[in-house]
Parts: C-alpha cells; structure tokens; sequence
C-alpha cells in the first residue's frame, strides 16, 4: 500500500467514521471539510508516527501539513529522510 | 523504565524542600485570607531557579531534565503551603516559558526568555473564553493580519496570572475556515494597545494566585510576536498541556506526601475510646488508601516524565496522569480532613484550603471528562 492509501484508509475508517464518506481525493481539505478535528489529529499523529516509523516535530503540525492527503504524504516523505 | 532517580536529583529535592519550608511559608495564612499575591516569594524562587529550571543555561535557566523538573515540583508542593504560588509559578512556566523554548523564533526567546527565568516578567496564557471552555478551539477570540501586525479583538476569562502578567500567550483566530487548525498564538505584552485586564476573580480556592479576565479590544500585535506559523495555535496548546498535565500535578503528589505524613502522626496520637484511632480499621484502611493513591500517581507521573525524556510523545499517559492525580489528590483531601474531625474542618489547619484548592485541579488543564474522552479516543472510540 502505498503513503497515500495507508491514510486514506486510516482516516476512512479511524477518523471520518459516521460521516458517509467513501474515498478522500488527494487535495481534499480535510480541515476546512471539518474531517480532521484535534482529537483526530492526535490519533493521525500517532498512527503515521508508528505506520512509517517516522517521528513528526510538534513544530511540524501546522495546517501547511495536514490539511490533505498530498500534504500529509510530502509530510511522511520529508520526515522519512530526516 | 527506570524511575530510580540519580543522586543529583536527590540532593535538588532536599534543597527544594529545605528552600520552600524556609522562604515560602512565613506569612501564609495571612496572605490566604487576604487573597493576596506571595511577590517575595515569586522573587525567591526565581532566585533559587525555579522559573528557570527546565529552560536553558543560555537563557539563564539551570537547565534541568522533565524528571528533575517532576522531582521539584514534587519537593515544592510537599514544602510550601501556598499552593497559589505554585500554580502561578507553574502556570509561567509550562504555558508561556515552555512554548516560546519550543516554537518560538530566536528573536522572540533572546527578548523573552531572560526576564521569564529571572522572574522579573511574568506570564501566563489565554485560550478559554465566556463560551468555548471545554470545547476552547471554538473560540471567538479573532486575529486579523493588518499590514505589519495583528489586530486581535475578544475577551478571554478565567486566566491565571492574568492581573499580574508582564505577557500573554494569547490564542486567536486566523483563519475561521479551518476550524481548530485555524488558531493561532500571539505573545502579547501587557503594554500593547488595546491589551486590558480585569479585576482578581473570586474563586473558592488558590485564593493567592490571581485569575481575571483579559480584554484585547484592536489589540496590536506586532508581526513578529506571532508564535510559530500561523495555525501552529493547535500543536501550541496540546505541546503546553502534555508538559502541564506532567510538571504542574507534580506540586499535587508532594501535597498528598505531606497530608499522608501528617495524617499518619495524627491517627497515632489522637486517643478516642482510649485507643489512637488509627487503631480503628474504618482509620486504617483509609491510611493505606490515601498511600496507594500517592504511589499511583507518582508512578503514572514519573512514566510521563520518562517518556518525554525519551523524546516521545505521550498524550494518553499525560492524561491519565492528569485525572489520576487530580481525582486522587481531592479524594485525599476528603480523607486528610476527614481524619482530622473538627480540626481538619477549621481554618486553622490547612485541610479545608487544600481541599479548595485540589478542586480546581479537576477543571483546570481539561476537566476529568475531558481526559477521558482524550484517552477512549485514542483507543479507537
Ligand atoms: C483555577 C483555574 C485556572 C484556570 N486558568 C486558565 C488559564 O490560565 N488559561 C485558560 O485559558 N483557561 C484557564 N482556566 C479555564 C479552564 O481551562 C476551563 O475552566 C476548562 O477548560 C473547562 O471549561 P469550562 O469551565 O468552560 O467548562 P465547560 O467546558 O463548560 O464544562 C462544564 C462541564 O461539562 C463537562 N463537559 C464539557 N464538554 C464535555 C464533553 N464533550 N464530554 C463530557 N463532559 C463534557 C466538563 O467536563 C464540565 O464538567 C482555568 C480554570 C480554573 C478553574
């Protein structure tokens, strides 16, 4: 599975549960969508934290990272070569 | 996990006890009553390094790791009875100090950072409002980006420091679209325009640390006082409230040390029914309770600390720290002043006011009901 279906799942069926959707679209705004809220980033943080072994900088969880799927995956991407 | 601690760290904690006993206490009752502010006792703290512990020797802070930050914290709370003082000195440091360490610009720690580790500014932060306490990133509280600075309007309530602050950690609104991720902070000096502070709040407990209301009305904040990027706001609050939930309850499990001490020589030299009534198992049982309470919560403080000091996050054990100890610290109380009979009902005695006091600890940093959200949501509910 690639970065992008591992969120995409993820997000699907950890923290968009109830709300009827069934694909995300790469550049979706999943804030402005009312997708992810802080508790879901949370739970988002320490799953792509363990999923890529990677380790996300607080100063990293800004809206620039996390507002879509792409944004996310650039995100894992980045971190990975850090 | 290994939570023994290392020699250093024994030697600080007995200063720390032996420091507050001497400098912290003479007075305290008085100041309770008047609902007054310990400004010496800020000064000797500031002076033996407590503002300044976990920041940067750079910054003129001793530059001490999370577990001897616990550990002193733990000493203060055992030591000082003003537990007003605490939580302001507190309240400085992880919610004001701490975050501008973490995401502020080198401009912003070089001008800061000094005067917060001496103790010759104070601060505090300003996220809840009249209606968004619980649910605090619904706030109103905006910030528009005008030229070279922000303009900030709205009134933020329940502020601890607030009427005695040099600066706040002000968070606002810049981009209503984005819900939570739209909410970003601001350091706001007590001298910029449009920056105002009401009267000390009356509330049942901390009498002696002052909380207000604090009114920003085309509040102009210069650029550069942003504190991270804009929408960092988020990252901001639950990066303090992880170190809060940790350092902050530490003050809590000295305070349960030092009931449990003094409850244990009470039930030992109280006669009733010609017998110390610590001989009654209704007394006992509620001896060991109190002692299996304060052995938890140290533990599950310490596993915070150990974590953090392994660079890894740690939002579910901060939480449950957060409402173990707070839950435990008011269950003590009861039992402290319980033990006590009438005596623990006075005011002579310090268990009523603890009491008042450990009350708060279950609203501020997130209300039990909120750590336990925060914990089943994330174990997937
Ligand atoms: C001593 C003290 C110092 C403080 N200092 C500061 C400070 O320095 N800066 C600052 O910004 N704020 C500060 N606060 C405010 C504090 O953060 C808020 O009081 C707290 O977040 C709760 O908000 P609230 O009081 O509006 O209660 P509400 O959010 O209105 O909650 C009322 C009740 O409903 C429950 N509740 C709400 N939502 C839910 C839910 N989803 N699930 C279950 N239960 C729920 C709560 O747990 C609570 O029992 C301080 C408060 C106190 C008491």
């Amino acid at each position: 599975m690639s970065v992008l279906e591992s969120l995409e799942n993820y997000l699907l069926t950890e923290i968009a549960v109830g709300l009827g959707k069934k694909t995300l679209g790469p550049d979706e705004d999943l804030l402005e969508l009312g997708i992810i809220d802080s508790l879901g980033l949370m739970k988002l943080i320490s799953f792509m934290e363990e999923d890529f072994g990677i380790r996300i900088p607080d100063e990293e969880v800004i809206p620039e990272n996390f507002q879509s799927l792409n944004c996310m995956a650039k995100l894992v991407e980045l971190q990975v070569q850090n | 996990m290994d939570f023994s601690l290392t020699e250093d760290q024994v030697t600080f904690k007995k200063s720390a006890i032996e420091f507050a006993e001497k400098a912290l206490n003479k007075g305290a009752k008085e100041r309770e009553k008047n609902r007054e502010f310990n400004q010496e006792g800020w000064e000797k703290c500031a002076e033996f390094g407590v503002q300044g512990l976990s920041m940067p020797e750079k910054y003129g802070g001793l530059g001490m790791d999370i577990m001897t930050c616990v550990v002193t914290m733990e000493a203060l709370g055992y030591a000082c009875r003003d537990s007003g003082l605490l939580f302001a000195i507190n309240s400085h440091i992880w919610t004001c100090e701490s975050p501008i360490l973490k995401f502020g610009s080198e401009y912003q720690k070089d001008t800061y950072l000094p005067s917060l580790c001496n103790g010759s500014l104070k601060g505090g932060h300003a996220m809840t409002e009249a209606d968004s306490g619980s649910d605090a990133f619904s706030m109103k509280c905006r910030a528009e980006k005008k030229g070279d600075r922000y303009v900030i309007n709205g009134t933020k309530m329940f502020i601890t420091n607030a009427p005695i602050a040099d600066l706040l950690l002000v968070f606002a609104v810049t981009d209503p679209k984005k819900g939570f991720a739209g909410v970003s902070a601001f350091i706001v000096e007590k001298g910029f325009p449009g920056f105002s502070v009401g009267k000390p709040l009356e509330l049942m407990g901390l009498k002696t640390s002052p909380i207000g209301e604090v009114v920003l009305q085309d509040c102009e904040v210069p650029e550069e006082n942003l504190l991270g990027k804009e929408g960092a706001g988020g990252a901001i609050f639950n990066s303090e409230m992880e170190w809060e939930r940790s350092c902050l309850f530490a003050t809590h499990v000295g305070a349960m040390a030092k009931d449990l001490e003094d409850c244990i020589r009470h039930v030992n030299e109280r006669q009733q029914f010609g017998k110390p009534i610590g001989k009654n198992q209704a007394v006992s049982h509620k001896i060991a309770e109190m002692h299996v309470r304060l052995e938890l919560s140290r533990l599950a403080l310490y596993k915070v600390a150990w974590l953090k000091s392994q660079g890894k996050r740690a939002p579910v054990e901060s939480a449950i720290a957060k409402l173990f100890v707070s839950e435990s610290y008011v269950q003590n109380c009861m039992e402290a002043l319980q033990i006590h009979g009438a005596y623990g009902y006075s005011t002579e005695m310090d268990f009523e006011k603890n009491l008042r006091d450990a009350i708060a600890g279950k609203i501020y940093s997130g209300t039990s009901e909120i750590q336990k959200n925060i914990i089943a949501s994330l174990l997937g509910l």
